[in-house]
């Protein structure tokens, strides 16, 4: 069996000869940039082959390199077959990296009502003329201390079995855990002494991409610990059709293990963080797309990308924590989001309940953006929905230059319609190897700004200026010379690049478009436009009209709730009767499905354009280009 | 309440083809179309719009055309110059529409010919022009600049401008004072769209006609025809953006399988009638000039258009 | 115009019982603004909501139904101006004229033709719809005996009986009058007993009257006489009145403003200079029947092709069948280009290819006739469709190399077909204009 050794780390890994050099990757454990699910798509999977061959086809992969990395030996880790001992050098920029991820509060104010209780009691040892059970003697003494009423509570064997110990042991001093359930509260844990304070729940947010957890009191409901980390199942598929595929494959089961792994470790981090016990932690509040339920249920969600897409489960759940392998208390629970639909899953429903769009007369429009988008239109009384692919554009997929919101990616960018030189900031303010979303929703306004492309997205190349110049397959704009780069190259955006962006940003508008035509809602009846998903909070809200993401509404219409998905859990982890407006929010949400509206495909063509073909719709950013185009010389007129 | 009722407050904008020696041209007429305000054929007696124009299609290199309309011709095809007089003169069409096909050789560079080609049409007829130029990227400036030169003063239709390739067919038009045929494919976004490109460059809504491409019958023509429908509807709901005159042609209707497979005893009639069926359509749905190849369907047409028209013919006031 | 679901929903219980079948009020509301729905299974309606929606969706034209059997066809029922705000639903059926003076030979023939000539176009067979017979003679009997001839071929073909008289369209509705032919024409003169014909026979009755006004008298009397299987006679003295005319009458009745004139209309072309002129203002305008001499060949191909694309389901595309189309003369070596059975697709494809002129095949598969962004989208087009495909039309065969050129907006498939099929892919553009320069750079043989 040939060994492979992984530079720089020199860690090695013997595998089969036929395997990929991705396989031996994921063997060792190094997490990589698996953008397409080791399809040979996205080449994000670069790696050097130092000592040794593989079998790779250079011919028809030679696009993702310059002739001077072919010249080293680059190759794409999932397409190279490895036949006999191998170095492999794995850039930095190959590998996952961690990510700036939104935590921010929302600071929306709700009751603080939770589901679980701790009761400290002392009581009196049994006697002769007392020889009433323990059990007895214990939930008495809970309804005396204010708790329920005694003939509502009821304890699991395993807690029966370790009770006469512990009373005995702390010598009849305990703190119980009560928990509500259907028909009476459960005692779901017993320990010694007063640990009234040690009392928690976790609110989680099960992305395709990252899990974010947030650790609360449930004493008193503050913020005691938040963590995240990438989704371990990064390394079966980057996007959620790849995961499903996976899941076809008998891949369900390691799908399960790993959301499992990705919840504990945000939970352990968090934990340690605050330094608390896992074991302290009674409840678990999970929301997440419908396709990340099913598989943290274990449930196989093949049937949901097939016609006619139909989930197993749509009503809110709720399960022992053991069941799914979640670690924290013995006998905790997880309450697991309701769904709308396949595509309108748990985590919207949590959108929509931390936005309060559920609770208010005024309609608003809520877009959460990722891979795939949701839009929700309502108010108090009726709720449209509906979802799509935007492609991987926005998050810097299909991009030459794009990437996700690491350490080096421009996250904003201004360019002087003038002189046409640009002025950017990167994260971390590192040199500059990329850039994300919503510096690309920055460049794109402002390169339409600059008529430096037009409205179709296409580049003038009439401009005489050394930015804008004809690239290898398409005319591009430079960003950044290779002098001021942090990858020794020139960071471009290509006129294909934006064909992209625009076709992503493209299937959202016309998304909110087609619902509020269904709804007949014109864009001056919306109260508010509500961002959700991981970028929205980065997003530049005027740049997002200019181009066309959203409809236009006045600025100060537009707010971010940042990550909807935690917020939404962390209001049903600390007050529980929001969890009943969880099914009813479902329920009032009606399902459009774009591919059966035969307009969408117009509003699509329609949206196609910077910032939409009726620019009646966009009135504040025609003004705005009016004055831009003022300000140069007609393009064209010879 | 339809979507489109007529009570609307839309105009179709005018466009003028052609120019006569008052007007600083050398052209016999000039025609001024649009101004509609109704849909097509019924606003017609209340003095609005003009009759449906008739333009035949010649090309400067018969290789490219269709055999069965050089079978017809004989010779004459191979002298842009004649076959422009005979169009006016015996086929009876309002316009001549000259494809420069010769442009379509692999290396084509030689653009004094498009010169040339030019001058012997525009000496060959009298009537407004229809230049459709290159057929490749590269030289389009090349030709388009040649095109407009020559034919400086007659307010000639440059085509064709699309939404991938406007700018130099724009640049000649706007530096020669012709307008720009301005085509998309079978959508109306894209129409709107590219009018938009247009306007934003410099080209005036007055010197836009609008080719919304026209599969033939049979061959989605349907999808045509209600893009055109669609196309005046905003227009007349108001949509400056759309509400310029159109142009359509019915290229591929010598080339379908029906026309191109029929017996050889019956394949000029149903050529023709192939031709005729689709354009006096795209007239009913609101081209204000239908194109065709055939030297047949030109008669009919015009026959067909008199016996419809209830309004004022060109040249009245 | 249909109302909207949200304004549909208002005038709902809001009980979300889900009695009738849906999960919610709304999403029920949303069936019912796409015409789906029942109004029935809602138990709960309050009759003036009921009222309201349903005078909503009860069509503005009425249905008129011509003949009897197999050749039957329906007209009117009709919701709208312009076909791309939803769909014409009835096509127009195209009448062959007979004629009296003529020898019971001609007659046959021409009723034979229409019998059986038909025209297969897109998997749709498309006939001429049936013959009409006009009175030329003033004779009951000669009349009714050109009636039998066409009766006697036994095609059963659907009849409009052309004769104003009431004793001759007596005579011929004896010989036919059981298979519901349509009786031309009442006048305001000759309308009580032509009705009273039309209630004997159970047939449909054409009015003509000088204008729009007139006409809509006339029905008003005839609805009056019991008679409601109505055809309103557009065939004004000038062909100029036609569109104008039908227009209006197809306006005033989707807007309910004139339930008088919601009939479908009746157009005689005969009368007219350029009968092919009238026969297309009819297939476009509004016609539901339309009478003509019988066709040339050219006409008839082109005519029926014409009725066929006006009335297609614009929200339906049109298929093409599945499988292999050369272009050009293409070998062994030849390009082989993927792509769906949407039409349009196809034939824009077609037509660029033929320009490019790179002799080439077109590989085309079956997506139930969606575009291939949505049916990547869908799932429609996917690698096991590409391998049954191939199977299917042998294209190992055809050429000799393994090369596959898919649709730029199929791209995300390309690894997957690789997979599946072992054909090396090829991305081609997604703009189907670039494809003869994507040929002309990227292909080598
Ligand atoms: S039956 Fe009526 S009230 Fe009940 S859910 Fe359906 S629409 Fe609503
Ligand atoms: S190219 Fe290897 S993972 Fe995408």
């Amino acid at each position: 069996m040939p060994t492979v050794t992984f530079l720089p780390s020199y860690r090695k890994i013997t595998v089969d000869a036929g395997s990929t050099v991705l396989d031996a990757i994921q063997r060792a454990q190094i997490q990589m940039n698996v953008v397409c699910g080791g399809q040979g798509k996205c080449g994000k999977c670069v790696v050097f082959i130092k000592n040794g061959s593989v079998e790779f086809d250079r011919e028809k992969f030679g696009r993702f390199f310059t002739a001077e990395e072919l010249a080293q030996g680059a190759c794409l880790a999932c397409e190279a077959v490895i036949g006999d001992d191998l170095h492999v050098l794995i850039p930095e920029s190959s590998l996952i990296q961690q990510q700036k991820i939104l935590m921010e509060s929302l600071g929306i104010e709700t009751v603080f009502s939770p589901s679980v209780w701790k009761y400290y009691v002392e009581l009196s040892p049994p006697t002769l003329e007392d020889p009433s059970p323990d059990l007895t003697r214990l939930v008495w003494g809970i309804q005396k201390q204010g708790g329920p009423l005694a003939e509502k509570m009821y304890a699991p064997l395993d807690v029966l079995r370790w009770m006469p110990r512990v009373l005995r042991d702390s010598g009849w001093r305990v703190t119980a855990t009560l928990a509500l359930v259907p028909g009476g509260f459960r005692i779901i844990d017993l320990e010694k002494g007063d640990t009234r304070s040690e009392i928690y729940g976790v609110a989680i947010d099960l992305g395709t991409t990252t899990v974010v957890a947030y650790i609360r009191s449930l004493a008193d409901g503050r913020i005691v610990g938040i963590a995240s980390n990438y989704n371990r199942q990064i390394s079966c598929g980057e996007d959620i059709l790849s995961r499903v595929n996976y899941a076809r494959k008998n891949g369900l089961p390691k799908l399960q293990a790993l959301a499992a792994e990705s919840i504990n470790l945000a939970i352990t981090t968090a934990a340690n963080g605050a330094g608390i016990d896992r074991e302290d932690i009674y409840e678990v509040v999970v929301a997440g797309n419908t396709i990340m339920t099913h598989i943290l249920l274990g449930i196989d969600p093949a049937y949901m990308i097939e016609e006619p897409y139909v989930p197993v489960v749509r009503r809110y759940l709720t399960t022992a924590a053991p069941r799914l392998g979640i670690e924290v208390a013995q006998d905790a629970s997880v309450f697991i989001f309701p769904a709308v639909s396949d595509f309108i899953g748990g985590d919207i429903i949590a959108d929509v309940l931390a936005s309060g769009m559920g609770e208010k007369d005024e309609i608003s429009l809520l877009v959460d953006i990722g891979t795939n988008f949701e839009v929700v239109l309502g108010n108090r009384e009726w709720m449209f929905s509906c979802a799509g692919a935007a492609g991987p554009a926005l998050e810097g997929g299909e991009v030459l230059f794009g990437m996700r919101a690491n350490p080096g990616a421009i996250e904003r960018i201004s360019i002087d319609p003038i002189t046409l030189e640009p002025e950017f900031q990167t994260i971390n303010s590192v040199k500059p190897v990329g850039i994300c979303g919503s510096g690309l929703i920055d460049l794109l306004a402002d390169l339409l700004r600059a008529c430096v492309v037009d409205r179709t997205g296409r580049i003038n190349t009439g401009i005489i200026h050394p930015r804008v110049r004809q690239g290898d397959h398409f005319p591009e704009y430079v960003i950044a010379w290779k002098t001021e780069t942090g990858n020794n190259k020139d960071i471009v955006i290509t006129e294909n690049d934006i064909k992209n962006l625009i076709m992503s940003k493209a299937s959202i508008l016309a998304a909110c478009i087609t619902l509020m035509k269904q709804a007949g809602i014109t864009r001056n009846e919306l109260s508010a436009i509500y961002f959700s998903g991981a970028f929205g909070n980065y997003i530049n809200k005027e740049n997002a009209i200019m181009i066309g993401l959203i409809p236009e509404v006045a600025i100060d219409h537009i707010r971010n709730i940042g990550n909807g998905a935690v917020e939404g859990a962390n209001m049903a982890l600390i007050n529980r009767k929001k969890r009943k407006t969880l099914d009813e929010i479902a329920k009032n949400i009606a399902y459009i499905e774009l591919n059966a509206e035969p307009s969408f495909m117009d509003e699509y063509t329609g949206s196609s354009f910077l910032p939409h073909t009726d620019l009646a719709l966009f009135p504040r950013v025609e003004k705005m280009l009016d004055e831009c185009r003022l300000k140069k010389i007609p393009v064209g007129v010879p | 309440m339809s979507e489109n009722s007529p009570d609307s407050s839309g105009k179709i904008g005018y466009v003028v083809l052609g120019a006569t020696k008052a007007e600083g041209g050398t052209r016999t007429v000039s025609f001024r179309l649009g101004g509609e305000s109704d849909l097509p054929f019924i606003g017609m007696n209340t003095g609005q719009g003009s009759i449906p124009l008739v333009a035949f299609e010649i090309c400067d290199d018969p290789e490219y055309w269709s055999p069965i309309v050089t079978s017809y011709t004989g010779d004459l095809s191979n002298d842009a110059r004649e076959w422009a007089g005979v169009a006016e003169k015996q086929y009876g069409a309002d316009i001549i529409r000259l494809y420069l096909t010769s442009t379509k050789r692999r290396g084509f560079d030689n653009f004094s010919s498009i010169t040339t080609v030019m001058e012997e049409v525009l000496s060959g007829t009298g009537l407004p022009l229809v230049v459709e130029g290159s057929n490749e990227p590269a030289i389009d400036s090349d030709v388009f600049q040649r095109c407009g030169e020559a034919g400086e003063g007659e307010r000639l239709l440059l085509g064709t401008a699309e939404a991938g390739r406007y700018r130099s067919v724009a640049a000649a038009a706007l530096a020669y004072h012709h307008s720009v045929l301005a085509q998309s494919p079978i959508d109306i976004n894209l129409a709107k769209q590219l009018n938009i490109l247009l306007r934003e460059i410099g080209v005036k809504a007055d010197h836009i006609m609008i080719d919304p491409y026209t599969g033939t019958l049979g061959y989605g023509f349907e999808y045509s025809y209600s893009v055109m429908e669609r196309i005046r509807s905003a227009a007349l709901k108001g949509d400056t953006d759309l509400a310029m005159p159109m142009i359509t042609s019915a290229t591929d209707s010598l080339s379908v399988k029906e026309v191109r497979e029929a017996d050889p005893a019956a394949l000029e009639d149903i050529a023709v009638e192939w031709e005729f069926y689709a354009a006096l359509s795209s007239a009913i749905a609101g081209s204000s000039v239908v194109c065709v190849r055939h030297p047949k369907t030109v008669p009919l047409l015009k026959s067909a258009f008199r016996e419809l028209w209830a309004g004022k013919m060109p040249g009245e006031a | 115009m249909a109302l909207k679901a949200l304004d549909i929903y208002k005038l709902l219980p809001k009980k979300n019982c889900k009695e009738c079948g849906d999960p919610t009020c709304l999403t029920f509301a949303m069936k019912l603004a796409s015409g789906k729905g029942d109004l029935e299974k809602c138990p709960y309606l309050d009759p003036g909501a009921k009222n309201i929606l349903g005078a909503s969706t009860r069509p503005p034209i009425q249905l008129v139904k011509i003949g009897v059997g197999e050749r039957r066809f329906a007209v009117g029922e009709e919701f709208v101006l312009f076909r791309h705000e939803k769909t014409f639903y009835h096509p127009p059926g195209i009448m062959f004229e007979v004629s009296d003076l003529w020898s019971g030979k001609e007659i046959e023939a021409v009723t034979r033709r229409v019998g059986s000539e038909h025209y297969v176009r897109v998997g749709t067979d498309l006939t001429f719809s049936g013959v009409a017979i006009r009175n030329e003679s003033g004779d009951p009997d000669q009349f009714a005996e050109a009636v039998g001839v066409v009766e006697a071929t036994g095609t059963h073909v659907p009849e409009v009986l052309m004769a104003h008289d009431p004793a001759v369209q007596e005579a011929g509705l004896k010989k036919c009058g059981n298979f519901r032919p349509l009786i031309y024409s009442a006048t305001i003169d000759s309308y009580k007993p032509l009705c009273a014909l039309a209630k004997k026979f159970g047939s449909p009755l054409v009015v003509s009257a000088k204008d729009l006004l007139s006409l809509g008298e006339l029905t008003k009397l005839c609805n009056a006489e019991g008679i409601n299987d109505l055809l309103l006679d557009l065939s004004f003295p000038s062909l100029r009145e036609y569109i104008p005319a039908a227009t209006e009458v197809r306006q005033k009745s989707i807007l309910r403003s004139a339930p008088e004139l919601g009939y479908p209309v009746f157009l005689d072309t005969t009368r007219y200079p350029m009968q092919d002129a009238a026969l297309i203002l009819g297939i476009d305008k509004y016609a539901g029947v339309i009478v003509t001499r019988a066709l040339s060949p050219a006409s008839s191909v082109a005519a029926l092709t014409l009725r066929q694309n006006i009335y297609t389901d614009p929200q339906k595309p049109i298929q093409m069948n599945p499988g292999i189309y050369p272009v050009g003369n293409p070998g062994k070596e030849s390009p082989v280009l993927l792509t769906v059975n949407f039409s349009l697709t196809y034939f824009t494809v077609q037509g660029y290819l033929e320009s490019s002129r790179v002799p080439c095949y077109m590989f085309i598969v079956d997506t139930e006739g969606l575009s291939v962004l949505t049916a990547v989208a869908a799932g429609k087009l996917n690698e096991a469709l590409v391998r049954d495909s191939i199977k299917k039309f042998d294209l190992e065969h055809l050429v000799s190399h393994r090369r596959l050129i898919i649709p730029g907006y199929a791209s995300p498939l390309s690894g997957k077909i690789e997979e599946e099929t072992g054909w090396k892919v090829l991305v081609g553009p997604r703009d189907a204009a670039e494809i003869g320069d994507y040929l002309a750079k990227e292909w080598k043989s």
